[in-house]
């Protein structure tokens, strides 16, 4: 073999082995089997995952158009890298004084997705549960203007997701509330609605509940009654 | 024949090629760098709205929104600037070591209208609202065949110079970019096709958006920055590698761990452990080739430490190379679960992309273009001054950056981890470095605006004009 044809098989047989063990195999292999459980106390037969997708993909495609990954991940880690499945901001009950853990994400939660929207950086909260923590009118009116629910947060408004339009008759049920109209004769004559980006990325926040159980035992609350 | 009419026939050859290669090379660095005032602008814009949301808060500017300006900047830093001046320089240095003459500039001009074009669709879809929130893949899905195209456009033509070299013997930055144009179709095509083309398992395209990511850096990035560190050191300091057997060494470590890297990105996530654990491993091994070539040239550099003060060029490479050796270690540091849970989707995160394209790639890259551009266009760089502010500007900026992102994702991902504390101090923890970034971000710009000032002026010919530069070695040179 010529030098040049040593090289060209040197490089081409050093990819190809990651290429199709961390690539090729896993994109076909890597999806979750979906198992039958029966609910210890009520005798009820559950399946893991659920089989199809329950998120709404028309808001994830909103979700990643207006790159929301890049601010908010959606992977919950187990305790052994830190106590994130924990926080109340992360779960969907408990509190800062009597937490109740949210189980770390797994496999079977994201099957069916088109795309795993794990997350680039985490500066605003984790949103693999968040289907269970606000109401829709709250996700409009966080969107539209977060600092007006959270007065703290660095998260941009989405206003360019709503109109502003002139009420025809009755107001819309949609009607944000929290707008901040310029004078008083337009807060009562406009209203600000969403548009159906708006209501799709909503719809999709929703359905944001990875926790479906799998039929193991998880602990959900803590053995000690101290909080450090 | 005599020694000096070897020398004279060479000098000619040199010339020959320098003109031959002109206007390609000269176009791929200059809307590269046109994309980089484009890609440091956004990037500014980016920082200051992770932390400051009201700037620059009017309606009609939604579209600078940080999830829309962080991937637009992060398409126009490596596709717009990165990919093409890698490219440009590398033209140049292949046809030189391969003492060949570049024989198709037009077929090249014209794949660089369309590497730009792909790019600009890139960059506006993704600020107009269709981008896709993947890492590096941010552009819209329809783009990725025309940067393919126009990628294989170029390369051919850089394999065709290969396959007219003059010399049997191969020098080793040859080896690098050969590597480096055959991996990249490779990690390009796999990426895009298995992410948005073929269905499968959704959890596989994340962890194939985190390989894309890294395998761009280490078997693109590095190697065509080392290449041009392993041309530029020895022609400036005029003397020989300090040990050229190391390099190949290097190289074929890059080659073996090269692909296994990105996952680790997501350790402690959703996958099968061995997945995040062995790319863990392979940038932990990394370590070895990646040390064992940056010292190998900080050596070659130190036995005559002289050069480095009198050339703008070797400065920039040996910054280059010394933050890449910062760029390894931390990365490897990064890759241990004790450290790794507290980097992986924090601020640092971006530290490292920044840290690896600017801090790295883009150093070195300057430290060519400073080199080449002299030789193709006969004329030398206007301001000495600012070259050196240039230089200046961006060591101090990129170490900030460095202590900036590390440590600032380290606090945030460990204030996330305070599980008993409330949600405001977990965001606020990020924002003292995020406009410690910023700061940054505004000094970059200023030392790219006149990096790019300097060039412009240098090819409207508003500068001095030369005919033999005088950074090169004037002891045997290697081509």
């Amino acid at each position: 073999m010529t030098s040049f044809r040593k090289f060209i098989f040197g490089i081409t047989a050093s990819f190809f082995i990651p290429w199709l063990c961390l690539i090729v195999i896993p994109h076909s292999k890597m999806n979750a089997e979906i198992e039958e459980w029966t609910d210890a106390d009520t005798g009820k037969v559950n399946f893991y995952p659920l089989g199809t997708p329950n998120i709404f993909r028309q808001g994830q495609i909103v979700y990643a158009q207006e790159g929301c990954a890049s601010c908010h991940t959606q992977m919950i880690r187990p305790t052994y890298m830190g106590y994130e499945s924990w926080r109340p901001d992360f779960g969907k009950e408990g509190t800062i004084d009597a937490p109740v853990r949210i189980r770390e994400t797994r496999l079977g939660d994201y099957d069916g997705e088109r795309f795993a929207y794990l997350g680039n950086q985490r500066i605003g909260p984790d949103l693999s549960n968040v289907g269970y923590r606000h109401d829709e009118a709250w996700h409009h009116e966080h969107l539209y203007l977060p600092q007006s629910k959270r007065d703290f947060s660095m998260m941009p408004s989405f206003r360019h997701l709503y109109e502003k339009r002139k009420i025809k008759g009755q107001k819309s049920e949609f009607a944000l509330s929290n707008v901040e109209w310029e004078n008083e004769e337009e807060a009562q004559n406009y209203e600000v609605v969403p548009t159906e980006k708006a209501k799709a990325l909503v719809g999709y926040l929703m359905t944001l509940k990875k926790d479906t159980p799998f039929g193991a035992v998880v602990a959900t609350e803590s053995e000690e009654t101290d909080v450090k | 024949m005599t020694d000096e009419q070897a020398n004279q026939e060479s000098i000619t050859r040199r010339s020959a090629i320098d003109q031959s290669a002109r206007f390609p090379v000269l176009f791929f660095i200059t809307s590269a760098s046109a994309w980089l005032l484009v890609a440091v602008t956004l990037g500014f814009i980016q920082q200051m709205k992770m932390h400051n949301p009201g700037f620059l808060d009017f309606s009609w500017l939604y579209f600078l929104n940080y999830g829309r300006s962080n991937p637009a900047f992060m398409t126009a830093l490596v596709y717009g600037w990165a990919i093409q001046a890698g490219l440009g320089v590398a033209i140049w240095i292949m046809a030189r070591l391969c003492s060949a003459e570049v024989k198709n500039p037009i077929t090249l001009i014209v794949a660089g209208h369309f590497w730009n074009l792909g790019v600009s669709i890139g960059v506006l879809g993704i600020l107009l609202g269709y981008g896709t929130s993947m890492e590096w893949l941010a552009f819209p899905k329809a783009v990725w065949p025309i940067l393919f195209v126009a990628f294989s456009m170029i390369v051919i033509w850089l394999v065709t110079m290969f396959f007219r070299r003059q010399d049997n013997k191969v020098y080793i930055s040859v080896w690098y970019i050969l590597g480096a144009c055959f991996w990249f179709p490779w990690i390009f095509v796999t990426a895009n096709l298995f992410i948005h083309v073929f269905p499968g398992s959704a959890l596989a395209k994340a962890s194939t958006n985190a390989w894309f990511t890294s395998s761009v850096v280490y078997l693109f990035l590095v190697p065509i920055g080392l290449g041009v560190a392993y041309y530029l050191i020895p022609k400036i300091m005029g003397r020989p590698v300090h040990s050229s057997q190391l390099s190949y060494y290097g190289f074929w470590g890059l080659a073996i761990f090269g692909g296994w890297t990105g996952v680790q990105k997501f350790m402690g996530g959703p996958f099968p452990s061995w997945m995040p654990a062995v790319s863990g491993a392979a940038v932990i091994f990394m370590l070895i080739p990646i040390l064992i070539v940056t010292v190998n040239q900080l050596m070659t550099l130190k036995e005559d430490s002289k050069v480095i003060n009198s050339s703008p060029a070797l400065k920039f490479t040996a910054a280059g190379i010394t933050f890449l050796i910062i760029f390894c270690i931390l990365s490897a540091l990064g890759s241990f679960l004790s450290i790794g849970k507290y980097t992986q989707i924090s601020f640092t995160s971006i530290g490292y992309q920044v840290l690896a394209v600017y801090g790295f790639f883009s150093m070195v890259i300057f430290g060519a273009i400073y080199f080449i551009v002299p030789r193709i266009t006969n004329s030398e760089w206007p301001s000495l001054g600012g070259m050196q502010n240039h230089f200046i500007l961006s060591v101090y900026a990129i170490a900030s950056l460095i202590v900036i992102h590390f440590f600032g994702g380290i606090w945030q991902s460990g204030a996330y981890a305070k599980h008993d504390a409330p949600l405001e101090n977990a965001i606020a923890s990020a924002k003292p470095y995020a406009i410690g970034a910023s700061v940054v971000w505004i000094v970059i710009w200023i030392s790219v605006v006149r990096f790019f000032m300097n060039l412009v002026s240098l090819i409207f010919r508003t500068g001095r004009r030369e005919i033999s530069s005088k950074f090169v070695g004037h002891k045997k040179s290697i081509a």
